[in-house]
């Protein structure tokens, strides 16, 4: 977002250190055992938490999100944290030139990452959700060494109101947010879909939070303003835009490495509709958005319109949940569709790999199109023991442009030796130039208290990078993919 | 998209400032929120507005005896309720409330009309049906109707019982037969529950829920 004009600057200063009086404010009293929204309301993570299993809402939860976080009494300290802990395996890491590069951390139990939030009520109309997250995998230096980083993760600050008469009950609100549907009070969405936080080192790379979910060609680390409505708790609608962040809005990038940002040409407008229905103990809700961004090739470089990629999103989502105490059932469904546009340069380019005959490549694609569906299904008893299953079939179009392996022109072999005039890459390499990606999770998962979450996630592929069997050229099969991702969530 | 941030970020600088009324506050802990306001803006997102709840796992208030309402409400803030619904939604929502909006929360949906109901047939759950009106003499079962009414319309402390969720009911005679810790307000109500087989609670739930 842009600086805003001069007329603004003592507004903007004084938002700044409102926001800053707001998070800092109330020092003196200890902290409570659960996280802030649970100290604000005083409620159990059930309450809002579908059998307690965050960050998954009830239709109440939904109600105290839409509001903007402004029920309850506003927290002297408003501040939590959670931290998870995790070991991730992969089935096969033979295929590889270097298992400990390619696997990093492999059976090994690691602190995977933690997140300080702030925010909730700070008055009767206006409530907020910050995250800022420590990744201690974040970058690794040429001795293999790795190094943490801190940096902004989702943020959404609301102005809302909440009508109520003789015929309407309509929610009416205001969010600016860093990453398109971090707003959305239902889990389908690309923002809320995906849960468990996924560790940085390379072993992490196939269990469940690394498969395909559903996402926009603009991600994080954007700034957006949406206005909603949600009409008699049936009709929710969302209209908005996002753009590059900058300017008061820098707070929602912070720490964030220019490589990492989205650098968006103007507004990216989203859109959002919902349709949802409460009987007996169950919530059903259908729904469709979609988003069109233009997002420059090179964060650092935004100046020239030709290096922009063009995305235009769509999906429709639906979700239904049969909560009666000490049932939790949810099933939820996606389907995306994403059309992206490449810059010029990357079009009609002939790939430096050739075929087995050595003969030249087709000329890479102008454009490619990609087709998620995503299903999930999970119980929860007693908001203590529960489980769930989940499938995801990405397909798309087959280009040139996204191989990653094949045959190298000079030797005619597939290598990844990075002499080859076309080295390959191993592991996750890509021979065929299809995204085709397929496969189920199984988890389960132990509450032993509200705050804690201990799970266990089996990811199962029968389709990576496009094949079964040798994706990447050097006879990997999808199933050598196959992971198991143990981990524990607290949060406090 | 500069003016719209202009207009949001000098939006928030008034809520900062305390422009904001407590006519339509979420508030918990302003005694200045009434108890209309706190049943719109908080109880209706599990209650329903007017007290007409659409999940069965939250009672539906409407018409409920007042008295009924606010000795429970007491007994959540005072978290002398000890059932797992109780402590787990109720004690962080009530544990604020003053005397007086507690008696207001009573009052409001006290008023609120009782969704229409036609008497229930007279073959649904025959069990339940006598249960209700006559007891269990043989097994020293009172009749609900005896202190709940004919029809299920409570009287002062005792609660009206006509249009609740059949789930509700269930779990809590249930959480009555566990014992009068979970409910003191239903020690009354904990002999009697114990006497009462899982059949019978489904049956009466049947038939209670239909009246």
């Amino acid at each position: 977002m842009p600086d805003l004009p001069a007329k603004c600057s003592n507004a903007r200063r004084l938002m700044v250190a409102g926001l800053l009086l707001v998070s800092l404010g109330g020092w003196q009293s200890p902290a409570s055992a659960i996280p802030v929204f649970n100290r604000q309301t005083g409620q159990n993570c059930q309450a809002c938490h579908a059998g307690g299993q965050f960050p998954e809402l009830t239709p109440y939860g939904r109600m105290f999100k839409l509001t903007g976080y402004t029920i309850g009494s506003r927290t002297e300290i408003p501040l939590a944290m959670m931290a998870v802990a995790s070991r991730s395996s992969v089935r096969n890491t033979s295929k590889s030139d270097d298992p400990s590069a390619d696997f990093s951390k492999n059976d090994k139990l690691i602190f995977a990452g933690a997140s300080v939030f702030a925010g909730g009520r700070i008055t009767d109309n206006f409530g907020a959700f910050l995250q800022y997250t420590y990744d201690p995998y974040a970058s690794q230096d040429a001795s293999g060494k790795y190094h943490g980083h801190a940096a902004a993760d989702n943020m959404d600050l609301r102005l809302v109101d909440h009508f109520v008469g003789a015929s309407h009950d309509v929610v009416v609100g205001a969010s600016v947010n860093n990453n398109p549907s971090v707003s959305d009070p239902w889990n389908t969405a690309a923002a809320w879909m995906q849960y468990v936080p996924v560790p940085s080192p390379s072993s992490s790379q196939f269990i469940d939070g690394a498969t395909p979910y559903p996402g926009f060609g603009t991600g994080g680390n954007t700034s957006g303003l949406t206005a909603y409505a949600f009409i008699d708790q049936t009709l929710y609608l969302e209209a908005g835009a996002y753009r590059s962040t900058r300017g008061v809005l820098a707070f929602m990038k912070l720490g964030q490495p220019t490589s990492a940002l989205t650098r968006v040409q103007g507004n990216a407008p989203y859109l959002r509709a919902a349709w949802n229905l409460a009987w007996g103990a169950s919530s059903l809700m259908i729904g469709a958005s979609t988003m069109s961004s233009r997002v420059y090739d090179d964060p650092a470089s935004t100046g020239d319109p030709t290096t922009l990629h063009r995305f235009r999103d769509s999906s429709i989502d639906a979700q239904y949940q049969w909560l009666l105490d000490p049932h939790a059932l949810t099933l939820q469904a996606v389907a995306t569709r994403q059309f992206h546009r490449y810059p010029d340069a990357l079009a009609g380019q002939l790939p430096a790999f050739v075929d087995a005959q050595g003969n030249p490549l087709a000329p890479s694609s102008p454009s490619d199109v990609l087709r998620l569906l995503r299903v999930k299904a999970t119980y929860t008893w007693r908001a203590t023991y529960g489980g769930g299953f989940s499938y995801f079939d990405l397909s798309g179009t087959t280009n040139s442009l996204n191989q990653t392996s094949g045959y190298d022109p000079l030797t005619g072999t597939i290598t990844s030796s990075p002499a080859a005039a076309a080295p390959s890459t191993r592991v996750n390499g890509n021979v065929t130039g299809n995204p085709r990606t397929a496969g189920e999770t199984l988890e389960a998962y132990w509450l032993p208290l509200q705050n804690l979450r201990i799970g266990a996630q089996y990811t199962l592929y029968q389709r990576y990078n496009g094949s079964a069997r040798n994706y990447d050229g050097f006879g990997r099969s999808a199933a050598d993919n196959d992971s198991l991702f143990v981990y524990a969530w607290f949060s406090y | 998209m500069r003016s719209l941030s202009c207009i949001v970020a000098l939006s928030f600088l008034a809520q900062f400032a305390g422009c904001a009324d407590t006519s339509r506050s979420r508030s918990l802990d302003d005694p200045k929120v009434t108890g209309r306001v706190m049943a719109e803006q908080v109880c209706s997102n599990c209650h329903g507005q007017r007290g007409l709840s659409p999940s069965e796992n939250f009672p539906n208030l409407a018409a409920q005896q007042a008295d009924y309402i606010d000795g429970e409400l007491r007994s959540l803030r005072d978290k002398h309720r000890h059932d797992p619904a109780g402590a787990v939604y109720m004690w962080g929502i009530a544990r604020q409330l003053t005397d007086a909006q507690i008696a207001q929360l009573a009052a409001y949906y006290a008023a609120q009309p009782a969704p229409a109901a036609s008497p229930p047939p007279l073959d649904l759950s025959p069990a339940g049906r006598q249960l209700f009106m006559e007891g269990a003499a043989d097994r020293g079962v009172l009749a609900c109707a005896g202190c709940h009414g004919q029809k299920g319309e409570g009287n002062g402390s005792i609660p009206r019982l006509a249009d609740q969720h059949r789930a509700y009911l269930l779990r809590q005679l249930t959480v009555l037969r566990l014992g009068p810790d979970n409910r003191p307000m239903g020690t009354v109500m904990s002999p009697v529950a114990h006497k009462l087989s899982d059949s019978d609670m489904r049956a009466l739930a049947d038939y209670i829920s239909s009246m």
